[in-house]
Protein backbone atom coordinates (compact mmCIF):
# COMPACT_ATOMS: atom_id res chain seq x y z
CA UNK A 1 0.00 0.00 0.00
CA UNK A 2 2.73 2.16 0.99
CA UNK A 3 4.50 1.91 -2.74
CA UNK A 4 1.49 2.30 -4.59
CA UNK A 5 0.95 5.48 -2.37
CA UNK A 6 4.64 6.46 -3.23
CA UNK A 7 4.34 5.70 -6.81
CA UNK A 8 1.07 7.53 -7.20
CA UNK A 9 2.84 10.87 -5.44
CA UNK A 10 5.79 10.40 -8.21
CA UNK A 11 3.19 10.21 -11.35
CA UNK A 12 0.16 12.20 -10.39
CA UNK A 13 -1.25 11.99 -14.05
CA UNK A 14 -1.17 8.30 -13.78
CA UNK A 15 -2.26 8.24 -10.55
CA UNK A 16 -5.54 10.18 -11.88
CA UNK A 17 -6.12 8.04 -15.16
CA UNK A 18 -6.26 4.82 -13.03
CA UNK A 19 -8.47 6.25 -10.61
CA UNK A 20 -10.19 7.79 -13.75
CA UNK A 21 -10.73 4.37 -15.44
CA UNK A 22 -11.92 2.67 -12.08
CA UNK A 23 -14.94 5.11 -11.89
CA UNK A 24 -16.09 4.45 -15.17
CA UNK A 25 -15.32 0.76 -15.08
CA UNK A 26 -17.99 0.98 -11.96
CA UNK A 27 -20.38 2.76 -14.11
CA UNK A 28 -20.35 -0.22 -16.47
CA UNK A 29 -20.18 -2.70 -13.42
CA UNK A 30 -23.50 -1.08 -12.11
CA UNK A 31 -25.11 -0.57 -15.80
CA UNK A 32 -24.64 -4.43 -16.48
CA UNK A 33 -25.85 -6.08 -12.76
CA UNK A 34 -29.24 -3.58 -13.21
CA UNK A 35 -30.17 -3.21 -16.92
CA UNK A 36 -28.61 -6.97 -18.18
CA UNK A 37 -29.23 -10.11 -16.71
CA UNK A 38 -26.87 -11.96 -18.22
CA UNK A 39 -23.91 -10.02 -18.42
CA UNK A 40 -21.81 -10.27 -15.00
CA UNK A 41 -18.83 -7.81 -15.02
CA UNK A 42 -16.96 -8.15 -11.67
CA UNK A 43 -15.37 -5.09 -10.38
CA UNK A 44 -12.34 -4.16 -10.25
CA UNK A 45 -12.79 -3.17 -13.68
CA UNK A 46 -10.69 -0.66 -15.36
CA UNK A 47 -12.53 1.15 -18.55
CA UNK A 48 -9.43 3.15 -19.83
CA UNK A 49 -11.43 2.91 -23.28
CA UNK A 50 -15.12 2.02 -24.62
CA UNK A 51 -16.64 -1.02 -23.93
CA UNK A 52 -19.97 -2.39 -25.21
CA UNK A 53 -21.59 -5.93 -24.77
CA UNK A 54 -24.63 -6.97 -26.86
CA UNK A 55 -26.35 -9.90 -27.46
CA UNK A 56 -28.83 -12.51 -25.84
CA UNK A 57 -26.04 -14.81 -24.97
CA UNK A 58 -24.11 -14.76 -21.58
CA UNK A 59 -20.99 -13.01 -21.02
CA UNK A 60 -19.28 -13.31 -17.65
CA UNK A 61 -16.10 -10.64 -16.79
CA UNK A 62 -13.79 -11.70 -14.00
CA UNK A 63 -12.09 -9.21 -11.53
CA UNK A 64 -9.57 -7.47 -11.92
CA UNK A 65 -9.80 -6.88 -15.90
CA UNK A 66 -8.56 -3.53 -17.89
CA UNK A 67 -9.73 -2.34 -21.46
CA UNK A 68 -7.46 -0.44 -23.26
CA UNK A 69 -8.57 1.96 -26.70
CA UNK A 70 -6.57 0.57 -29.38
CA UNK A 71 -6.94 1.98 -32.53
CA UNK A 72 -10.14 3.95 -31.42
CA UNK A 73 -11.84 0.73 -30.63
CA UNK A 74 -12.25 -0.91 -27.45
CA UNK A 75 -13.73 -4.50 -26.53
CA UNK A 76 -16.70 -5.69 -27.93
CA UNK A 77 -18.41 -8.57 -27.37
CA UNK A 78 -21.66 -9.73 -29.36
CA UNK A 79 -23.13 -13.36 -28.60
CA UNK A 80 -25.24 -13.96 -31.50
CA UNK A 81 -27.71 -16.83 -29.82
CA UNK A 82 -29.15 -17.75 -26.65
CA UNK A 83 -26.67 -20.80 -25.51
CA UNK A 84 -23.53 -18.63 -26.84
CA UNK A 85 -21.20 -18.00 -23.37
CA UNK A 86 -18.26 -16.06 -23.25
CA UNK A 87 -15.84 -16.06 -20.16
CA UNK A 88 -12.65 -13.81 -19.26
CA UNK A 89 -10.35 -14.96 -16.72
CA UNK A 90 -9.17 -12.52 -14.21
CA UNK A 91 -6.26 -10.09 -14.46
CA UNK A 92 -6.38 -10.09 -18.15
CA UNK A 93 -5.34 -6.70 -20.22
CA UNK A 94 -8.16 -6.40 -23.48
CA UNK A 95 -7.69 -3.58 -25.99
CA UNK A 96 -9.17 -3.50 -28.86
CA UNK A 97 -10.44 -7.50 -28.66
CA UNK A 98 -13.73 -7.80 -30.68
CA UNK A 99 -15.43 -11.11 -29.74
CA UNK A 100 -18.29 -12.39 -31.67
CA UNK A 101 -19.87 -15.77 -30.50
CA UNK A 102 -22.45 -18.18 -31.22
CA UNK A 103 -21.25 -21.29 -29.05
CA UNK A 104 -18.61 -20.98 -26.60
CA UNK A 105 -15.28 -18.79 -26.14
CA UNK A 106 -13.33 -19.45 -22.80
CA UNK A 107 -10.28 -16.87 -22.32
CA UNK A 108 -8.10 -17.99 -19.11
CA UNK A 109 -6.63 -15.57 -16.96
CA UNK A 110 -3.86 -13.01 -17.60
CA UNK A 111 -4.85 -12.64 -21.59
CA UNK A 112 -2.84 -9.75 -23.33
CA UNK A 113 -4.09 -9.04 -26.28
CA UNK A 114 -4.15 -6.41 -29.29
CA UNK A 115 -6.31 -5.35 -31.77
CA UNK A 116 -7.73 -9.07 -32.71
CA UNK A 117 -10.57 -10.68 -33.32
CA UNK A 118 -12.36 -13.97 -31.65
CA UNK A 119 -14.77 -15.79 -33.98
CA UNK A 120 -16.67 -18.99 -33.62
CA UNK A 121 -18.78 -18.60 -36.92
CA UNK A 122 -17.41 -18.21 -40.38
CA UNK A 123 -20.07 -15.43 -41.27
CA UNK A 124 -21.43 -13.33 -38.95
CA UNK A 125 -24.73 -11.83 -40.78
CA UNK A 126 -26.12 -15.30 -42.36
CA UNK A 127 -26.60 -16.29 -38.42
CA UNK A 128 -29.46 -14.72 -37.44
CA UNK A 129 -32.02 -14.27 -39.52
CA UNK A 130 -32.03 -11.37 -42.30
CA UNK A 131 -28.49 -13.09 -44.61
CA UNK A 132 -28.59 -14.24 -47.78
CA UNK A 133 -29.32 -18.51 -48.16
CA UNK A 134 -26.02 -19.12 -49.69
CA UNK A 135 -23.89 -19.29 -46.28
CA UNK A 136 -26.46 -20.68 -44.38
CA UNK A 137 -25.01 -24.38 -44.34
CA UNK A 138 -21.62 -22.74 -43.37
CA UNK A 139 -22.53 -22.05 -39.94
CA UNK A 140 -19.10 -23.81 -38.41
CA UNK A 141 -19.03 -23.75 -34.79
CA UNK A 142 -16.68 -25.48 -32.25
CA UNK A 143 -15.41 -24.14 -29.12
CA UNK A 144 -12.64 -21.77 -28.80
CA UNK A 145 -10.50 -22.51 -25.81
CA UNK A 146 -7.37 -19.75 -24.89
CA UNK A 147 -5.63 -20.71 -21.60
CA UNK A 148 -3.53 -18.63 -19.33
CA UNK A 149 -1.15 -15.88 -19.84
CA UNK A 150 -1.40 -15.90 -23.78
CA UNK A 151 -0.52 -12.62 -25.92
CA UNK A 152 -2.52 -11.91 -28.99
CA UNK A 153 -0.39 -10.18 -31.18
CA UNK A 154 -2.46 -7.49 -33.35
CA UNK A 155 -4.60 -8.34 -36.29
CA UNK A 156 -4.81 -11.54 -35.08
CA UNK A 157 -7.47 -14.02 -36.05
CA UNK A 158 -8.88 -17.11 -33.99
CA UNK A 159 -11.84 -18.82 -35.89
CA UNK A 160 -13.77 -21.64 -34.73
CA UNK A 161 -12.40 -25.12 -33.14
CA UNK A 162 -8.86 -23.96 -32.02
CA UNK A 163 -7.39 -24.22 -28.63
CA UNK A 164 -4.34 -22.62 -27.72
CA UNK A 165 -2.50 -23.85 -24.73
CA UNK A 166 -1.07 -21.87 -21.61
CA UNK A 167 1.82 -19.28 -22.08
CA UNK A 168 1.60 -19.14 -25.76
CA UNK A 169 2.53 -15.80 -28.07
CA UNK A 170 -0.09 -15.46 -31.34
CA UNK A 171 1.90 -13.59 -33.05
CA UNK A 172 0.92 -10.18 -35.42
CA UNK A 173 -1.18 -11.35 -38.20
CA UNK A 174 -1.74 -14.99 -37.55
CA UNK A 175 -4.95 -16.93 -38.53
CA UNK A 176 -5.87 -20.17 -36.47
CA UNK A 177 -8.53 -21.81 -37.86
CA UNK A 178 -9.59 -25.68 -36.59
CA UNK A 179 -5.82 -26.48 -34.73
CA UNK A 180 -4.87 -27.29 -31.67
CA UNK A 181 -1.45 -25.78 -30.08
CA UNK A 182 0.29 -26.83 -26.94
CA UNK A 183 1.64 -25.04 -23.88
CA UNK A 184 4.52 -22.17 -24.73
CA UNK A 185 4.32 -21.88 -28.00
CA UNK A 186 5.00 -19.06 -30.79
CA UNK A 187 2.27 -19.69 -33.20
CA UNK A 188 2.29 -17.37 -36.28
CA UNK A 189 1.50 -17.83 -39.95
CA UNK A 190 -1.80 -17.28 -41.89
CA UNK A 191 -3.19 -19.75 -41.73
CA UNK A 192 -1.23 -21.03 -38.24
CA UNK A 193 -0.34 -25.03 -38.96
CA UNK A 194 2.35 -25.69 -35.92
CA UNK A 195 4.01 -23.34 -33.31
CA UNK A 196 7.59 -23.55 -32.31
CA UNK A 197 8.71 -24.13 -28.62
CA UNK A 198 9.64 -20.99 -27.10
CA UNK A 199 12.20 -22.63 -25.13
CA UNK A 200 13.89 -23.91 -28.09
CA UNK A 201 13.98 -20.20 -29.80
CA UNK A 202 15.45 -18.61 -26.51
CA UNK A 203 18.54 -21.48 -26.87
CA UNK A 204 18.92 -20.63 -30.13
CA UNK A 205 19.02 -17.11 -29.56
CA UNK A 206 21.85 -17.33 -26.78
CA UNK A 207 24.08 -19.52 -28.89
CA UNK A 208 24.57 -16.92 -31.38
CA UNK B 1 -36.84 2.78 -41.25
CA UNK B 2 -33.93 0.91 -44.26
CA UNK B 3 -36.22 1.20 -46.56
CA UNK B 4 -37.18 4.36 -46.20
CA UNK B 5 -33.66 5.76 -46.51
CA UNK B 6 -33.10 3.64 -49.28
CA UNK B 7 -35.87 5.29 -51.52
CA UNK B 8 -34.40 8.52 -50.26
CA UNK B 9 -30.90 7.66 -51.26
CA UNK B 10 -32.21 6.56 -54.50
CA UNK B 11 -34.08 9.62 -55.33
CA UNK B 12 -31.19 11.44 -54.51
CA UNK B 13 -29.08 9.25 -56.74
CA UNK B 14 -31.98 10.17 -59.63
CA UNK B 15 -31.61 14.10 -59.83
CA UNK B 16 -28.33 15.04 -58.60
CA UNK B 17 -25.41 11.80 -59.24
CA UNK B 18 -26.37 10.51 -62.72
CA UNK B 19 -23.25 7.91 -62.67
CA UNK B 20 -25.13 6.04 -60.09
CA UNK B 21 -27.99 3.49 -60.77
CA UNK B 22 -29.67 1.91 -58.45
CA UNK B 23 -32.86 -0.76 -58.53
CA UNK B 24 -35.76 -0.64 -56.85
CA UNK B 25 -35.36 -2.19 -53.09
CA UNK B 26 -32.79 -0.84 -51.52
CA UNK B 27 -31.96 -1.58 -47.97
CA UNK B 28 -29.96 1.21 -45.93
CA UNK B 29 -29.28 -0.02 -42.16
CA UNK B 30 -26.26 2.09 -41.65
CA UNK B 31 -24.53 4.45 -43.97
CA UNK B 32 -23.48 4.30 -47.65
CA UNK B 33 -21.10 6.49 -48.95
CA UNK B 34 -20.08 6.38 -52.69
CA UNK B 35 -17.55 8.70 -54.27
CA UNK B 36 -15.82 8.87 -57.42
CA UNK B 37 -17.11 10.02 -61.21
CA UNK B 38 -17.31 6.34 -62.02
CA UNK B 39 -20.48 4.62 -63.25
CA UNK B 40 -21.85 2.20 -60.05
CA UNK B 41 -24.79 0.25 -60.71
CA UNK B 42 -26.67 -2.13 -58.11
CA UNK B 43 -29.33 -4.32 -58.10
CA UNK B 44 -32.41 -5.10 -56.98
CA UNK B 45 -32.93 -5.60 -53.00
CA UNK B 46 -29.66 -5.24 -51.89
CA UNK B 47 -29.43 -4.52 -48.50
CA UNK B 48 -26.42 -1.73 -46.72
CA UNK B 49 -25.64 -3.25 -43.13
CA UNK B 50 -22.63 -2.70 -40.53
CA UNK B 51 -20.91 -5.85 -39.00
CA UNK B 52 -21.77 -6.72 -35.43
CA UNK B 53 -19.26 -5.88 -33.11
CA UNK B 54 -16.99 -3.47 -34.60
CA UNK B 55 -16.45 0.09 -35.06
CA UNK B 56 -16.80 0.41 -38.67
CA UNK B 57 -20.05 0.58 -39.36
CA UNK B 58 -20.53 1.90 -43.21
CA UNK B 59 -20.14 0.69 -46.77
CA UNK B 60 -17.64 2.48 -48.97
CA UNK B 61 -17.80 2.42 -52.89
CA UNK B 62 -14.92 4.42 -54.36
CA UNK B 63 -14.29 4.46 -58.07
CA UNK B 64 -10.99 6.48 -59.01
CA UNK B 65 -11.45 7.77 -62.85
CA UNK B 66 -14.26 8.27 -65.44
CA UNK B 67 -13.91 4.76 -67.41
CA UNK B 68 -14.22 2.88 -63.84
CA UNK B 69 -17.06 0.59 -63.34
CA UNK B 70 -18.50 -1.26 -60.43
CA UNK B 71 -21.80 -3.57 -60.77
CA UNK B 72 -23.32 -5.18 -58.25
CA UNK B 73 -26.29 -8.01 -58.80
CA UNK B 74 -29.52 -8.63 -56.94
CA UNK B 75 -30.01 -10.01 -53.30
CA UNK B 76 -26.45 -8.46 -52.43
CA UNK B 77 -25.68 -8.46 -48.84
CA UNK B 78 -22.61 -6.02 -48.19
CA UNK B 79 -21.97 -5.44 -44.23
CA UNK B 80 -19.06 -3.07 -43.85
CA UNK B 81 -17.61 -4.11 -47.54
CA UNK B 82 -14.60 -1.32 -49.08
CA UNK B 83 -15.11 -1.61 -52.57
CA UNK B 84 -12.48 0.82 -54.60
CA UNK B 85 -12.17 0.25 -58.68
CA UNK B 86 -9.82 2.41 -60.93
CA UNK B 87 -10.78 -0.15 -64.27
CA UNK B 88 -13.34 -2.73 -63.46
CA UNK B 89 -15.34 -4.72 -60.50
CA UNK B 90 -18.16 -6.36 -61.39
CA UNK B 91 -20.18 -8.77 -58.43
CA UNK B 92 -22.97 -11.18 -59.27
CA UNK B 93 -26.05 -11.82 -57.50
CA UNK B 94 -26.97 -12.70 -53.48
CA UNK B 95 -23.25 -12.63 -52.56
CA UNK B 96 -22.45 -12.40 -49.06
CA UNK B 97 -19.55 -9.45 -48.47
CA UNK B 98 -18.46 -8.57 -44.56
CA UNK B 99 -15.87 -6.21 -43.66
CA UNK B 100 -13.55 -6.92 -46.41
CA UNK B 101 -11.54 -4.75 -48.99
CA UNK B 102 -11.98 -5.54 -52.69
CA UNK B 103 -9.33 -3.42 -54.89
CA UNK B 104 -8.66 -4.02 -58.35
CA UNK B 105 -5.51 -1.59 -58.67
CA UNK B 106 -1.97 -1.00 -56.67
CA UNK B 107 -2.89 2.86 -56.72
CA UNK B 108 0.60 3.42 -56.60
CA UNK B 109 3.71 2.83 -58.12
CA UNK B 110 7.22 1.63 -56.87
CA UNK B 111 8.53 4.92 -58.07
CA UNK B 112 10.26 7.27 -55.76
CA UNK B 113 7.41 9.62 -56.65
CA UNK B 114 4.48 6.98 -56.20
CA UNK B 115 2.65 8.21 -58.76
CA UNK B 116 0.10 6.03 -61.04
CA UNK B 117 1.49 2.57 -61.58
CA UNK B 118 2.10 2.20 -65.54
CA UNK B 119 1.76 -1.54 -66.50
CA UNK B 120 -2.20 -1.50 -65.49
CA UNK B 121 -5.01 -2.30 -68.13
CA UNK B 122 -8.30 -3.52 -67.92
CA UNK B 123 -7.69 -6.79 -68.83
CA UNK B 124 -4.94 -7.46 -66.26
CA UNK B 125 -6.98 -5.84 -63.52
CA UNK B 126 -10.56 -6.58 -64.02
CA UNK B 127 -12.13 -8.16 -60.88
CA UNK B 128 -14.86 -10.66 -61.22
CA UNK B 129 -16.85 -11.94 -58.27
CA UNK B 130 -19.11 -14.79 -59.46
CA UNK B 131 -22.77 -15.29 -57.93
CA UNK B 132 -23.61 -16.63 -54.25
CA UNK B 133 -20.25 -16.01 -53.47
CA UNK B 134 -18.96 -15.60 -49.33
CA UNK B 135 -16.27 -13.14 -48.44
CA UNK B 136 -15.56 -13.36 -44.34
CA UNK B 137 -14.58 -10.34 -42.06
CA UNK B 138 -10.80 -8.76 -42.44
CA UNK B 139 -9.97 -10.26 -46.03
CA UNK B 140 -8.80 -9.09 -49.28
CA UNK B 141 -9.00 -9.44 -52.69
CA UNK B 142 -6.65 -8.21 -55.16
CA UNK B 143 -6.40 -6.92 -58.50
CA UNK B 144 -6.76 -9.55 -61.57
CA UNK B 145 -8.49 -12.18 -59.70
CA UNK B 146 -11.34 -14.00 -60.52
CA UNK B 147 -13.88 -15.96 -58.20
CA UNK B 148 -16.21 -18.20 -58.86
CA UNK B 149 -19.42 -19.09 -58.30
CA UNK B 150 -20.24 -20.59 -54.90
CA UNK B 151 -16.36 -20.13 -53.81
CA UNK B 152 -16.25 -19.40 -49.64
CA UNK B 153 -13.59 -17.33 -48.70
CA UNK B 154 -12.85 -17.71 -45.00
CA UNK B 155 -12.28 -14.49 -42.47
CA UNK B 156 -8.39 -13.02 -42.89
CA UNK B 157 -8.04 -14.38 -46.26
CA UNK B 158 -5.96 -12.48 -48.74
CA UNK B 159 -6.83 -13.18 -52.40
CA UNK B 160 -4.22 -13.11 -54.62
CA UNK B 161 -4.46 -15.88 -57.39
CA UNK B 162 -7.35 -16.87 -58.93
CA UNK B 163 -10.44 -18.98 -56.80
CA UNK B 164 -12.05 -21.93 -59.27
CA UNK B 165 -16.30 -22.46 -58.48
CA UNK B 166 -16.74 -24.09 -55.11
CA UNK B 167 -13.65 -23.87 -53.41
CA UNK B 168 -13.31 -23.21 -49.58
CA UNK B 169 -10.21 -20.97 -49.32
CA UNK B 170 -8.01 -19.44 -46.26
CA UNK B 171 -4.90 -18.19 -45.57
CA UNK B 172 -1.80 -15.51 -46.59
CA UNK B 173 -1.83 -16.20 -50.07
CA UNK B 174 -5.13 -17.73 -50.00
CA UNK B 175 -5.01 -21.40 -50.35
CA UNK B 176 -7.67 -24.15 -50.91
CA UNK B 177 -8.77 -25.69 -48.13
CA UNK B 178 -11.42 -28.02 -50.02
CA UNK B 179 -12.75 -28.45 -53.41
CA UNK B 180 -16.22 -29.11 -54.71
Amino acid sequence: MKNQLRKALAEPLSAALLVGALIKGLIYVIYYRLFTKNVRVNFPFKAFGSVSIRGPGSVYIDKNCSVHENVFRGLNIVTLSEEALVRIGKNSMLGGLSIRCWGQVMIGEGTMTALSLIQDVIYVSCVNDGGPSVANKLVYSKPIIIGDNVWLGGNSIILSGSRIGHDSVLSAGATCFNAEFDKYRLISGNPATRGLPIDQLLKLKART
Amino acid sequence: MGRIRGKLFILKCQYLRKNIKIDEGLTIKKKLLITGKGRVSIGKNCVIDGIKGDASQYVSINTYSRDASISIGDNAHLCAARISSRFCISIGSSVLIEESGIVDTDFHSIERDRGRPQDESLEKCKVVIGDRVAIGSRSFVMKGVHIGDDAKIFPGSIVTTSVKAGALVLGNPARVLRES
